[in-house]
C-alpha cells in the first residue's frame, strides 16, 4: 500500500481548521495517524489538541478542511463507526448516579461487539467495585469505569484525551496496563493527548507537537529519539567559542562548559564536526527523554514566535 | 510476572534496553535453554510499553538465536550455541571502540579501565 492509501491510516486530517467565534483553536491542521500505531499528541495548555479530537470525534465541525477517521469524512461519523471507536475524555459527561454495574448495563446492548470475558476481566484488574454509584467515586475510579465501558466492545481506535491527568500514578499505571489488554488486536490504533510523558514515552510509536493550533512536528518517536542529545563541551578555554549553529537548541555557557541540545544528530559525524570546530573540548553526549525533548520543543516555540 | 530482570530508564531505547536484559538473563542462567519466552502481549503489558516495540525485540532476539519461535509451542529460550571466539569478538568490537573512546576522554589509564572492567566481571 502506498503512503498516502486511507486504508493504511485510521486518521487524516488536511488542512484543518477550527475556531470558536474569533479564536482559533487549529490552523491549517495536516496530520496521519498509521493504523496499528500508538500515537500521542503533544503540546501545551491550549495548543488545541482537545479541540483537533473532538472535530475527530465529530462533536465539533471544522471551520474548513476535512478530517476522515477510519476512512469516513468525520461530519458523517454515526452510531455504526462510533460503535468501533472507543473515547474517554477528561471532560466527558459520564452518568453519576449510575453504578459500574448500570453503566456496562446501560452499553452493552450498544456494542455488536461487547465482549463479556474482556470487561470482567478489566473490572478485575481495575479492582472496580460494581455496586457503587459513580458520583460517590474517586476521579481514578471514574476513568477507570469510563476505560471499561469503552475498550469492552474491543473499538478499532481508542481515543484518550488526557487520560492519566490528575491521577495517582498507581491508577495511571492500571490505566496503561487496561489500554494494553487489547494490544496485538490486528491494526488497533490509539490516539492519546497528554501530558504525563513518562507514562507516553514507552507507549508511543509516534508523536505530534502542536502549537497555537498549529502541528509543528510530527514523526516516529524512534526518530525523534535518535535525532535529540544534550551535548556538554568543556574546553580549557574558549578563545572563541564556537558559532551556534541552527540545528543548536538552547545554547547556554557557564565557564568551562558548554551546553545545548542538538535537535539533528548524526550518532559519530555529529562528534566529527564538533571535534573539528573545537578540538580542545571534550564532548558528552546523552541521550534524553521525551519530557527533555518536549521541553526543549517548547521552549524553541517560544523563542520563535518573540 | 516477567521471569527476567529487566529495569528499564527513561531516555534510553527500548528495544535496546529488553534485548540487553534478556541477554544477560540468558547469559546469567537466570533464563535456560527450552525455557518458555512470555508472548509480545504479556511482554507489552508487563513492561508497560507499546506491543510493536516488544515484538520487534523478541524479533531481534530471535534473529540473534537467542529465541525460538516453535509453531504450536510459542517462543522458547533457544539452546546456548557458542560462536567462535572471533566471531564473539568482532559482535563486541564497537562496544570497546566507544569505551576506549569514552576512557580516554575521561583521562583514565588502561590499567584503571581494565581494573573497572574486571570489578564488572565477577
Amino acid at each position: 500500500m502506498t503512503e498516502g492509501d486511507p486504508m493504511d491510516h485510521a486518521i487524516v486530517t488536511s488542512n484543518l481548521n477550527c475556531r470558536y467565534g474569533a479564536v482559533k483553536a487549529i490552523t491549517d491542521l495536516t496530520l496521519q495517524v498509521e493504523a496499528g500505531t500508538i500515537f500521542a499528541l503533544l503540546g501545551p495548555n491550549g495548543a488545541g489538541k482537545t479541540s483537533t479530537l473532538r472535530v475527530l470525534m465529530n462533536i465539533i465541525p471544522p471551520a474548513s478542511g476535512s478530517a476522515s477517521v477510519l476512512g469516513v469524512d468525520s461530519r458523517k461519523l454515526g452510531p455504526d463507526e462510533l460503535a468501533t471507536i472507543g473515547y474517554v475524555s477528561e471532560n466527558q459527561h459520564i452518568p453519576r448516579w449510575m453504578t459500574v454495574d448500570q453503566l456496562i448495563r446501560f452499553c452493552k446492548p450498544l456494542y455488536r461487539t461487547w465482549d463479556d470475558s474482556l470487561c470482567n476481566t478489566l473490572l478485575q484488574q481495575f479492582d472496580l467495585p460494581r455496586d457503587v454509584r459513580l458520583g460517590r467515586m474517586s476521579r481514578g475510579m471514574r476513568v477507570k469505569a469510563a476505560l471499561v465501558s469503552s475498550l469492552a466492545y474491543r473499538p478499532r481506535l481508542l481515543v484518550l484525551d488526557e487520560p492519566f491527568s490528575g491521577l495517582d500514578p498507581v491508577v495511571r499505571d492500571d490505566l496503561v496496563r487496561g489500554v494494553l489488554e487489547l494490544a496485538g488486536e490486528e491494526r488497533w490504533t490509539v490516539l492519546i493527548s497528554s501530558h504525563d510523558l513518562d507514562e507516553v514515552e514507552r507507549l508511543v510509536d509516534a508523536v505530534g507537537f502542536i502549537d497555537g493550533g498549529r502541528l509543528v512536528l510530527s514523526e516516529r518517536f524512534s526518530d525523534l529519539h535518535a535525532r535529540f542529545r544534550r551535548i556538554d563541551l568543556t574546553a580549557p578555554e574558549w578563545p572563541s567559542p564556537p558559532a551556534s549553529l541552527p540545528t543548536w537548541l538552547g545554547v547556554q555557557r557557564s565557564g568551562r562548559l558548554l551546553r545545548f541540545i542538538e535537535s539533528r544528530y548524526v550518532d559519530g559525524e555529529t562528534e566529527r564536526r564538533i571535534a573539528a570546530m573545537a578540538p580542545e573540548a571534550v564532548i558528552d553526549v546523552q541521550p534524553m527523554t521525551l519530557r527533555e525533548i518536549f521541553i526543549a520543543l517548547v521552549r524553541r516555540q517560544r523563542e520563535v514566535s518573540r | 510476572m516477567l521471569p527476567f530482570t529487566v529495569t528499564l530508564r527513561p531516555g534510553r531505547s527500548l528495544h535496546d534496553q529488553i534485548v540487553f536484559a534478556v541477554t544477560k538473563a540468558i547469559v546469567t542462567g537466570q533464563l535456560q535453554a527450552g525455557d518458555r519466552f512470555p508472548a509480545v502481549r504479556v511482554v507489552s503489558q508487563e513492561l508497560r510499553i507499546n506491543p510493536n516495540t516488544a515484538q520487534k525485540a523478541v524479533t531481534t532476539l530471535v534473529e540473534r538465536g537467542l529465541l525460538e519461535v516453535q509453531p504450536g509451542v510459542g517462543t522458547t529460550v533457544a539452546a546456548w550455541r557458542p560462536v567462535s571466539s572471533v566471531g564473539r569478538r568482532s559482535a563486541l568490537s564497537d562496544s570497546i571502540e566507544r569505551l576506549v573512546i569514552d576512557a580516554k576522554r575521561l583521562g583514565l589509564s588502561l590499567t584503571e579501565l581494565l581494573d573497572t572492567i574486571r570489578r564488572e566481571w565477577k
